[in-house]
């Protein structure tokens, strides 16, 4: 197990590391094919463990740093959770790094690109695995270098780079609370291992255990898009659309649904923690969701819809039920994965054309990119059957079993935010592919490119078998994580189950045939309105509710423009002035610094030396 | 290996050795450029010698702690002596110091064109000052190094600086000397003290720390040694030298003024300043600490607002030393052992950062952000280890400073969660300035059409050994935080 896992993580680094230092000098197919292979040997790892994992087990390879009473090993921890999330990170990396050579041929700089991607994994299956804090923590933030630079990987762009370092920043506010969690935990308990902490939560009291739950949840609100941190999010689609894919849909961004998943035994104890992520959850899922209702460029779709189902994960930790979090966070992996990179052949054949207003026809285009793609939107919109209708169902019956008010109007406000979902969903795809006016040609990359779509479409529309609900069989998920705090299977009557099933079955539905009528029958009376102005409320919704209109007047323009008046007024106005003063008061500034700057600098050297042998004269005499 | 012989002493005055042999090669500037070279390299060579030593528990007849230890009579009339002593903490920074030395004789390879041996002698001579401030154990002596190595770093900026050179050598020199002069006047009160107690005028840092001095007395002296130190450090707000300093030096001068000079002012707090007056210390911690937490988020502020690379390097510098002052305050094991390891690491981190800055000056005779902008395509091989240092600046774990900041972080937390809470700020202000000079600097469109040439081979060789040596410190600080364990418990169980 303990080689399985090295390797697991040393593939990707070693392949990041030589793609880096050695990139420029090899052959670019050289580089493609060194990635690809560290990523897929990654993944082999990933999958071997799971063939022989037994129980959970903690592997350490060795220390990293300890100073006194803090000891931080470089441990790894392997349990359902972190196996399975290995596993789908090996894999979807995996195919987004085949798709990735096809997508970038065109592309200089292909060293940096795949060394970045292949760091990426490495950053993130060590954010998995990790059973120390701190170690989580390298991951987590070596996750957020790659993620900054990906997106701001064609440079020259300053918008690109804007959007990286908005991103670097925005996740960094997050990071913050989880660094403070780290001091607190440690002060409070001695150490920072996960496992340790995990079963110590009932030593302390509740409002202690809620105040680090918050913590945790700030955390994740920047490194998983929640509202308020969100904001990074649409604008990371600057970034190549296989890093879109990889890490802004499918893995990073769902890594502070698993750190609070990972903590759950331990925070999962404070109700007020619970159902502040629950909440944060919710409101996040609707707002991402009226989001991407009124987007035009493809991307930011997709970005807010993955702001959106990210809330639905949070909903379902905030219920106490990670494995129907785990359940969605896996099943979107592989249905987002397949819409970006859908997305990605589709811009490829638009000419980097992004407008969805703009596009259309695209169904006899790119006939194979059509079906997976609508795959993908029938999964996102929770259509029955698909993956991602049992695995957002299994968040909605947690939900409504958790019962309360608070947890039935956030079931509501899901609901709501299922009938949303199911209508952009449709809407897109109406655009993209609707309509007869397409005539672009096809490349040979996006043959390839379409290829690596299929596995992914397999994946989602059949996602649903890894946890079926119990009315057909035992969920293989369910009894995978039977064992673990919060894996413990909803309780409730089969008939229940299907009646709520059956509601969220005809939500998505009346989702799709609203879409149909607007987009599918209205098409030419959209698209003449999307010519026109928007609406005030297209506009907000275009805006994404003018978060960052705000951020920008109420933080980043009073900080820029402080930093200004500290450094010139208060830096160099006040306190190097009245210290120049306070100098000058004692007779040395005004006259000294004035007669010293105008004389030779080689009188001082002469004096200096001639006052220092002096000096050392006179204390040799005295010794003798 | 005899333990008689005087390897400190070797230590400390090789260096000025070398500067004198510097001046005897005054006709080929390549002679003096390789000799120096050479000196600095045995110097460096030299620190296998404590590291070798396998029993560094104590040294016969040296106070605990001191694994190297050498002692004379010096001036008897004043009790004066010549007490040298190395501990885990002296190793550490003696390293240090020859490690950085190498650097800046490197990097002013080229750059240095007018008077090449007296610039050569100046930096060596500078380094026996410094390695004489981390290794002496008598006060006296200990003054003596700590102004000595301030002259050959106000002419390094008076004679090779640029811009307002002069008006900043003279600054730089005036502030630090003022606040020594208070140390000096401290250190004559508590010889006098001691010796009206106990009969035995002494210098001596172990004599004298068992002195019994009233609070209301203690505090003053504790305050002059403080205002001293905290200059050097440069602590909020006693920091505006700095970046008049920095910004004025040639580039070796800057590398060592931030990763050699800034550290002597947190070395002699641990290592004098606290020991001496551990009452007044304890008393005086809420200055401390609010001088920490307030610089370290002001320095990353003001920093943030800078046009000249150098100069938002020496307010990063205020930011950083600012987390060494907080592990100061908080004097708990931790704490104190992630201080230090912020000491080596800035050292590094921000020596290289200078040393980059310096590069890319010698290239456009710009230090300006808005000269550069999305130079990576040009000259890959830089921006990677501009990006390197950077993220290693802004704490990226995997890298060094991130130990530093971490073990001060969780250290002070546990003795002071409200100091720690204000310095958690850091963590975020520190990116937002590194990101705008990365960004402003490497990305984005040309501001002007360059000619840039990427690192010669000894550039690139400079960089790459600063780069291993920040990711060594990053994944692996196990070795250094292990010398620092054994002293570190010494200084703060005798609290």
């Amino acid at each position: 197990m303990q080689t399985y896992l090295t390797l697991m993580l040393l593939f990707p680094l070693a392949g990041g590391l030589t793609c880096a230092l050695a990139g420029r000098k090899l052959p670019r197919q050289a580089v493609e094919i060194l990635a690809c292979a560290a990523v897929w040997g990654s993944f082999v790892c990933a999958a071997l463990a799971a063939a022989s994992y037994a129980a959970p087990q903690t592997v350490t390879l060795g220390g990293w740093f300890s100073s006194f009473d803090l000891l931080i090993p470089i441990s790894l921890y392997l349990d359902p959770l972190s196996l399975s999330l290995a596993v789908m990170i090996g894999f979807v990396c995996g195919l987004i790094h085949v798709y990735a050579v096809f997508y970038m041929r065109k592309e200089g700089d292909y060293a940096r690109f795949f060394a970045l991607l292949n760091i990426f994994v490495f950053a993130m299956l060590t954010l998995v695995l990790a059973e120390s804090l701190p170690l989580l923590y390298l991951g987590w933030e070596g996750v957020g270098f790659c993620s900054y630079l990906l997106i701001g990987f064609w440079y020259t762009d300053k918008n690109n780079a804007d959007a990286g370092r908005k991103a670097f920043i925005t996740t960094r506010i997050g990071d913050t609370a989880l660094v403070i969690a780290l001091a607190w935990m440690f002060q409070l308990f001695g150490t920072l291992s996960i496992t340790q902490l995990n079963g110590m939560g009932f030593l302390m009291p509740g409002s202690i255990v809620t105040a680090i739950g918050i913590l945790f949840l700030i955390a994740a609100m920047g490194k998983s898009a929640q509202v308020p941190l969100m904001v990074w999010l649409p604008d990371a689609m600057a970034g190549p659309t296989p890093v879109s894919a990889m890490i802004h849909a499918a893995t990073m961004v769902t890594a502070g649904v698993y750190l609070l998943s990972r903590m759950y035994p331990l925070i999962g104890s404070s109700a007020t923690a619970m159902a502040t992520i629950a909440v944060t959850g919710g409101v996040t899922a609707f707002y991402g969701a009226t989001c991407a209702l009124a987007q035009r460029d493809l991307k930011r779709v997709l970005a807010f819809s993955t702001i959106s189902q990210i809330g639905y994960m949070m909903l379902g930790v905030g219920a106490g039920a990670v494995t129907a979090a785990t359940f969605h966070l896996l099943v979107h992996a592989f249905f987002k994965a397949l819409l970006f990179l859908g997305a990605g052949c589709v811009i490829t054949a638009m000419h980097h054309e992004q407008d969805i207003f703009k596009m259309g026809g695209l169904r006899k285009t790119l006939p194979l990119t059509f079906w997976c793609y609508l795959a993908g939107a029938a999964c996102l919109a929770g259509l029955p059957l698909t993956g991602g209708f049992f695995s957002k169902d299994s968040i909605l019956v947690a939900l409504w079993h958790k019962g309360g008010t608070l947890y039935q109007s956030l079931y509501a406000l899901a609901l709501l935010t299922a009938l949303i979902t199911a209508y952009y969903s449709f809407r897109m795809v109406y655009l993209v592919f609707g309509g007869s006016d397409g005539h672009k040609h096809v490349h040979v990359e996006l043959k390839f490119m379409q290829l690596v779509l299929i596995p992914l479409a397999i994946l989602g529309l059949f996602g649903g078998v890894l946890n079926l609900p119990s009315y057909i069989g035992e969920g293989f998920l369910t009894r995978f994580f039977a064992g673990l705090a919060g894996g413990a299977a909803v309780e409730g009557t089969h008939t229940e189950e299907l009646a709520l099933q059956a509601v969220a079955a005809t939500i998505a539905l009346a989702g799709l045939l609203a879409a149909y009528v607007r987009y599918g029958k209205g098409r030419s009376q959209r698209l003449l309105e999307a010519k026109a102005y928007p609406t005030a409320m297209a506009a907000f919704l275009l805006n994404g509710w003018y978060f960052d209109r705000l951020y920008q007047a109420v933080l980043i323009r009073p900080y820029q423009a402080l930093s200004g008046v500290l450094w010139q007024k208060v830096d160099e106005g006040v306190i190097d002035d009245s210290l120049d003063r306070l100098a000058g008061g004692l007779g040395f500034s005004g006259s000294w610094l004035g007669r010293w700057s105008t004389g030779r600098v080689s009188i001082y050297i002469v004096s200096f030396a001639a006052g220092g042998a002096l000096m050392l004269g006179y204390l040799a005499w005295l010794a003798l | 290996m005899t333990p008689d012989f005087p390897i400190l002493t070797l230590l400390v005055f090789l260096p000025l050795l070398g500067s004198l042999l510097v001046f005897a090669c005054w006709r080929s500037d390549t002679l003096v450029r390789w000799v120096a070279l050479a000196v600095s390299l045995v110097e460096l060579a030299l620190c296998a010698w404590p590291l070798a030593v396998s029993d560094r528990v104590a040294f016969p007849g040296a106070p605990a702690g001191f694994f190297l230890f050498e002692d004379a009579t010096w001036i008897e009339r004043f009790g004066i002596r010549y007490t040298l002593g190395m501990d885990g903490i002296s190793l550490v920074m003696v390293l240090l110091t020859a490690f950085i030395t190498v650097i800046a004789v490197l990097v002013s390879w080229e750059g240095i064109k007018e008077r090449v041996p007296l610039f050569f002698a100046l930096l060596l001579a500078m380094q026996s000052g410094i390695q004489g401030v981390f290794l002496s154990l008598d006060l006296f002596l200990f003054y003596l190094f700590w102004e000595a190595m301030l002259i050959p770093m106000l002419f390094l900026i008076g004679i090779w600086g640029h811009g307002r050179r002069v008006y900043s050598a003279v600054k730089f020199f005036l502030y630090t000397f003022l606040g020594s002069l208070l140390m000096l006047v401290a250190i004559i009160t508590l010889y006098l003290m001691h010796g009206s107690q106990t009969g035995n005028y002494t210098f001596s840092l172990h004599g004298m720390l068992n002195t019994s001095v009233p609070l209301g007395i203690g505090v003053w002296l504790y305050a002059a040694f403080l205002l001293s130190f905290a200059i050097k450090f440069p602590l909020f707000p006693l920091h505006t030298w700095l970046p008049d300093a920095h910004t004025d030096a040639p580039t070796a001068g800057s590398v060592i003024l931030a990763s050699l000079l800034l550290k002597t002012g947190a070395y002699g707090l641990i290592r004098f300043a606290y020991p001496l007056f551990p009452e007044a210390a304890h008393a005086m911690t809420p200055v401390l600490y609010v001088a920490a937490v307030f610089g370290i988020s002001y320095g990353a502020w003001v920093a943030f607002a800078q046009e000249d690379m150098k100069r938002l390097v020496a307010y990063s510098s205020v930011s950083h030393m600012g987390f060494v002052a907080l592990g100061i305050a908080a004097w708990s094991p931790v704490a104190l052992s992630g201080a230090l390891m912020q000491m080596v690491n800035h050292g590094i981190t921000t020596g290289a950062l200078f040393a980059m800055v310096g590069m890319l000056d010698e290239r456009t005779q710009s230090r300006e952000i808005i000269t550069y902008g999305g130079i990576w395509g040009k000259v890959p091989v830089l921006s990677f280890f501009f990006l390197m240092f950077c993220m290693a600046s802004a704490g990226l774990p995997g890298l060094n400073n991130f130990i530093g900041e971490f073990l001060v972080l969780v250290g002070t937390f546990r003795v002071s969660p409200a100091a720690a809470l204000g310095a958690f700020l850091g963590i975020v202000l520190t990116l937002v300035y590194t990101v705008r000079l990365v960004q402003e600097v490497l990305f984005g469109k040309e501001n002007k059409p360059l000619e840039l040439k990427d690192l010669s081979l000894r550039e690139a060789g400079v960089l790459a050994v600063l780069g291993l040596s920040a990711v060594y410190l990053g994944v692996h600080p196990g070795p250094v935080l292990e010398l620092l364990k054994a002293p570190i418990e010494l200084l703060t169980t005798v609290k």
